[in-house]
């Protein structure tokens, strides 16, 4: 994106304008699903201990490896019960819980890292906008689940590295559109007016130019989302994310890929709501896309 | 090609390489003593004296990265503590086996996207462009890890087709490289179709037209070249998500490759491999970055032109 296609995002009328483009725009019958499947899975990740019908480490050795209730296993394991009689469903509840608040957190820390990066390299320029642009070429360049891998290695597992590496995870692309944005609407006559009569730089960007990246930060957001979801069950499913007793749906898949043969369900529907996920926020992504973007109203999808 | 864009590139290569080694550097010094890392628990107090006397850790910080970047230009990574080899050996037996994985992704990445963007952009609207990008999008959304399960639980599990593991014979090769290769094409072909739209709609195509040249000889030698930029910007991108793909992919089919070996060192902290594995793929990465910038002066002789009007402005 050049910095004249952003100019028209950061028009000073109307600050919230485009929350009621939104509004005014109906949604398709593949984004409605896509909206009640996510409004579930928030549903299923605040609400666990009272959708889930066991509690996640409840073991019962008794009714190991029951296969789902329609596959003719107990009526009361509705998914199916894994190789300690753990519950499936109530299993992949509480993983969803963990995988949406770790994505959730990191992509908070990636947005304001970001975010307060572009806007500082944008401001200062010079020395202090190479170093910053320096840093995000650097993070383009290198497979970001590779770095994530080496850093685990040589610090060890804990949960706070976790958070915090797949919060790393995308912030140069909100630096990116944040420079872009502060670069072309520091050009323009408002945010020179305002200046002018003596505001405070930061409040200019909290109080005018920030409102009006929101939009572009929320696409970012919906193209974010997906890869943190998928760097967090990567790292899970491979062993060297959450670590049991925690779960998440990458372990859960991870797990369950040990008894592939024999009892498929304890990984399979972990790895189902994992690509629902996914798939739903990229369509709702690109959706609100075509919305919230004017460059791309009118033009061949 | 003139040698000043070339030599700019080479720089930035040469930087994005420094600040990897300087990040494992850091990495390495902040997670505590380096002898008491790179040599297991039951090194003995001769050999932690021994490492500490070769990697310079009594003297400055200043001294101690110079030393370390000195090793690393000479390919000295250290010694892996599984098998007492030098790191880089371990991992340049594992380079073949990945890149012929990696080689087989890439070409079924480029034999499916390229043309079916190209045919969705040709026939825009049609069933044929509305089935592909369903395709895209399902082959965006799908963890890869999951795709490989999924392969693996039917053709492996129920069919009985294709062995789900190790490697040997092209049957072996067959479900990581489709694994591996389909997310990436499904990425491909969209950057092609809506770059092929972009062209399609130049006024320099209807002027073909106009000039009566055939439609296959206008797709062919007006729109394809013009295409083909983002579409190798794209694809150089997506050479780090193969490696990092491979990653997975290589532990869920069990492929002796670098990404096996980067888990299994991960998880032994075997530390002088996984910096060795690092390294390399960082080496990788900006070389192919420095092939795809230099392809595109090659496509697109306009792209020097402007750099060289921005260095000079």
């Amino acid at each position: 994106m050049t910095s004249t296609d952003l100019s028209a995002m950061a028009l000073p009328a109307r600050r919230f304008g485009w929350l009621t483009r939104l509004w005014k725009s109906r949604p398709s019958l593949l984004i409605g699903l896509s909206l009640a499947w996510l409004a579930l899975v928030v549903a299923m990740a605040l609400f666990a201990e009272f959708l889930a019908p066991y509690g996640y480490a409840d073991q019962s050795l008794l009714k190991r490896l029951q296969p789902p209730a329609a596959l003719g296993g107990l009526p009361e394991y509705l998914l199916g019960t894994d190789n300690l009689g753990r519950d499936v469903l109530s299993r992949v509840i509480y993983a969803m819980r963990t995988s949406i608040l770790i994505a959730l957190m990191g992509t908070l820390i990636g947005a304001c890292v970001g975010t307060v990066l572009g806007i500082v390299a944008a401001h200062f320029r010079g020395w202090v906008d190479d170093f910053i642009m320096m840093l995000v070429d650097f993070q383009a360049a290198i497979p970001f689940l590779i770095v994530a891998l080496a850093v685990l290695a040589f610090f060890g597992n804990n949960f706070v590295l976790l958070v915090v590496l797949i919060g790393l995870f995308g912030w140069d692309g909100y630096a990116r559109i944040a420079r872009g944005l502060v670069l072309s609407t520091n050009g323009q006559g408002y945010a020179f007016a305002i200046r002018t009569l003596g505001v405070h730089p930061a409040k200019v960007y909290i109080r005018h130019v920030l409102p009006n990246m929101m939009g572009v930060i929320m696409v970012q957001v919906t193209l974010n989302f997906p890869e943190i979801i998928l760097l967090e069950t990567s790292l899970s499913f491979l062993g060297l994310g959450v670590q049991p007793p925690g779960t998440s749906l990458g372990l859960l898949l991870g797990e369950g890929r040990n008894y592939l043969a024999t009892a498929w369900w304890i990984g399979i529907p972990a790895g189902v709501v994992i690509f629902l996920t996914t798939l739903a926020i990229s369509l709702v992504g690109d959706w609100l896309r075509d919305r919230l973007d004017p460059n791309l109203k009118g033009k061949p999808a | 090609m003139n040698p000043g864009f070339i030599l700019s590139k080479l720089a930035r290569g040469s930087l994005t390489l420094l600040l990897t080694v300087s990040f494992v550097f850091i990495v390495l010094r902040a997670s505590g003593d380096p002898a008491q890392i790179m040599l297991s628990d039951e090194a003995s107090p001769a050999a932690i004296a021994t490492f500490r006397e070769r990697w310079g850790l009594d003297r400055s910080y200043l001294e101690q990265y110079l030393t370390y970047l000195t090793a690393v230009l000479q390919g000295d990574f250290g010694t892996s503590f599984r098998d007492g080899r030098p790191a880089l050996d371990v991992v340049m037996e594992r380079v073949p086996v990945t890149l012929l994985l990696g080689f087989t992704a890439l070409l079924i990445t480029l034999v499916l996207g390229i043309p079916s963007g190209i045919i969705a952009a040709l026939f825009r609207g049609s069933w044929v462009d509305r089935l592909t990008m369903s395709f895209t999008i399902l082959g965006h959304s799908i963890p890869n890890f999951f795709l490989g399960i999924i392969l693996i639980l039917v053709f492996s599990m129920t069919l009985r087709w294709l062995p789900s593991s190790g490697t040997g014979s092209f049957w072996h090769l067959l479900m990581p490289a489709l694994t591996l290769g389909t997310a990436a094409a499904a990425t491909i072909a969209r950057f092609t179709r809506s770059s092929m739209l972009d062209v399609l709609h130049q006024p320099f195509m209807r002027t073909a037209k106009a000039k009566g040249i055939a439609h296959d000889k206008r797709i062919l030698r007006h729109a394809l070249p013009n295409a083909a930029i983002p579409v190798v910007t794209v694809l150089g991108m997506r050479i780090g998500g193969l490696i990092g793909g491979a990653v997975t992919i290589e532990t869920v089919f069990a492929w002796p490759g670098l990404g096996m070996l980067l888990v299994n060192s991960v998880n032994q902290r075997d530390l002088a491999v996984v910096q060795a594995v690092v390294l390399l793929i960082a080496f990788t990465m900006v070389v192919v970055n420095l092939m795809v910038d230099l392809a595109y002066g090659w496509l697109d002789p306009r792209i020097e032109v402007h750099n060289r009007r921005v260095a000079k402005a």
